[in-house]
């Protein structure tokens, strides 16, 4: 029941992100001057923010641009684990003690501070559609550790498993064995490691804008998006005394992504994700 | 093609277990089905491994001479090996469901086993796969070969593991404990189809168990394998009317205590 929950707002969501342009009520980079730190109206469903641009249509771009680029962050990341994990547990010995050595010593880096070392190396005043793409090809690259050792564990188990000695057994060569008998039974693995890596690299993409280091103006992505948080206190001297309204408007981008999050961890079977 | 296997002097080390296998000699002739009994852990298995050279993955040292149509089958080059490996030698293993891929369907996983040494059209294998699966008394229809194995028996699971075995109709047939994970009907039934094809096929048999009473109903000689040395090897009926070794009086001797319990 929570299952079948969590997967229509995941479905209701990537839908509302891929076609957010044509649903949006306005452009979400225009200026409404005479309506700059708006309350929420029919005109402005979640109110405007303080350049006078349309909070709705805002969220509705910036969940499109986490939503739909994450799982391509997380698809680069997987293929990468998947690489290096197989290898890893084909070559074994030295090889295997190498590789697994680079990965322990990615994983014991932290993480949040090798992203803002590598993207502060990166030009900064780049277009805003390259710093979009530059933020989760980056979450993309330093990502796959983590899935590449319960890759590299899987294959080691397969690799000892009877019906890969019978397929030896049977004549059928290394290669074919790489190709045809050992992927499929990766694949659930990998599919359970894309799910999540999804949410973990929406998230990760949320902290980095949050720092000023993701996505760049004028594009919104979740984590810009909070960031106008910060500015809240600074508008009223007291959160409190914010009309209710206001304060569900502002903090709507944080309920957006809590709820995605959530049903990310709902939708798919915990043992799947585990394994 | 006669005289398909001989051992001559085979040793087995594993590292940090060194004897595994003691100097053992063994010959199979074509036709011919040859029992190997032994406790767990006395080598058995190790012995049908090293006649494929697929223990050399784990850093095992095997000495000895293995012959196998006039070639020594432990100096041969990995490529070399992999030809005769499904072709010429065919292997049968333990537990039926962990020794088939479980997400491939069984045709694929059969037509991969004929790929591995044949070329031909979709009709060749067709036919082939039909004129196999009827050999083992196995349906052929299109649902059956769309079937993953988790969707079958262990019996049926075994025939089609023992399909892919003698796909290339293989000289000898090795079968490591193959009735072990069944029930006794289904157990029945699998030793006699290793009766038929052996009589059929004129396919030399290793047939490798620890249970004394399907040895002593397919086998025309018997090997005792006793902590990695063979202490006995004669014919079947010879063996148990006549126990000479020790060991082989004990294993004997539990075997008539069932009968007479059974009885």
């Amino acid at each position: 029941m929570t299952r079948t929950m969590a997967r229509a707002i995941l479905v209701l969501t990537f839908l509302a992100a891929i076609l957010a342009p044509w649903i949006a009520p306005r452009a979400y980079d225009h200026q409404y001057r005479q309506a700059v730190n708006a309350s929420p109206s029919s005109q402005f469903p979640l109110g405007a923010d303080n350049l006078g641009r349309d909070r709705l249509s805002r969220l509705l771009e910036g969940a499109r641009v986490s939503l739909l680029l994450a799982p391509a962050a997380a698809a680069l990341a997987v293929l990468l684990a998947a690489i290096v994990g197989i290898l890893s547990a084909y070559l074994g010995g030295v090889w295997d003690r190498l590789i697994m050595g680079a990965v322990d010593l990615l994983l014991a880096l932290p993480w949040l501070f090798l992203l803002l070392a590598v993207r502060a190396v990166l030009p900064l005043n780049v277009a805003p559609r390259l710093s979009v793409t530059l933020t989760f090809l980056l979450l993309g690259a330093l990502g796959w550790a983590a899935p590449a050792r319960v890759v590299r564990a899987q294959v080691r188990a397969l690799l000892d498993s009877d019906f890969l000695l019978q397929a030896r057994a049977l004549g059928i060569s290394p290669a074919r064995v790489l190709t045809r008998q050992l992927p499929p039974n990766v694949a659930p693995v990998l599919l359970a490691q894309f799910c999540v890596s999804v949410p973990a690299f929406v998230l990760a993409e949320a902290s980095l804008g949050l720092l000023g280091l993701g996505v760049s103006e004028p594009l919104p992505s979740l984590g810009s998006l909070l960031r106008d948080l910060e500015s809240l206190p600074a508008l009223h001297a007291s959160l409190f005394q914010q009309a209710p309204m206001e304060m569900a408007a502002m903090l709507a981008p944080a309920a957006f992504l809590v709820l995605v999050i959530c049903s990310f961890q709902l939708a798919f079977p915990q043992q799947e994700i585990c394994s | 093609m006669e005289v398909p296997l001989f051992f001559t002097r085979v040793s087995v080390d594993y590292p940090g277990k060194p004897g595994v296998l003691k100097n053992v000699a063994l010959d199979i002739n074509a036709g011919e089905i040859v029992g190997l009994v032994g406790q767990s852990g006395s080598g058995k298995s190790t012995l049908a491994l090293a006649a494929l050279q697929l223990l050399r993955a784990k850093g095992v040292q095997a000495s000895g001479r293995i012959d196998f149509q006039g070639r020594d089958l432990l100096r041969l080059p990995e490529n070399e090996m992999r030809q005769i490996r499904g072709r010429d030698i065919g292997l049968v293993l333990q537990s039926p469901l962990a020794s088939l891929n479980p997400a491939l369907r069984i045709g694929a996983q059969l037509r991969e086993a004929w790929e591995a040494h044949a070329r031909g059209t979709d009709a060749e294998w067709q036919a082939h796969v039909r004129e196999l699966l009827e050999s083992v008394s196995l349906p052929s229809d299109a649902a059956f070969l769309r079937r993953y194995p988790r969707e079958l028996s262990v019996g049926l699971a075994q025939r089609v593991l023992i399909a892919s075995a003698i796909m290339h109709r293989p000289a000898l047939l090795l079968a490591d404990e193959p009735t072990s994970a069944l029930d006794a009907i289904t157990q029945d039934e699998i030793l006699e189809l290793f009766a038929r094809l052996s009589r059929l096929r004129r396919m030399a048999m290793l047939y490798i168990s620890h249970d004394l009473a399907s040895v002593a109903s397919l086998c025309h000689r018997t090997a005792i394998l006793h902590q990695g040395e063979i202490v006995e090897f004669e014919e079947t009926s010879r063996i148990f009317s006549h126990p000479s070794h020790p060991y082989t009086r004990r294993l004997v001797g539990t075997l008539h205590l069932g009968d007479r319990e059974f009885a």
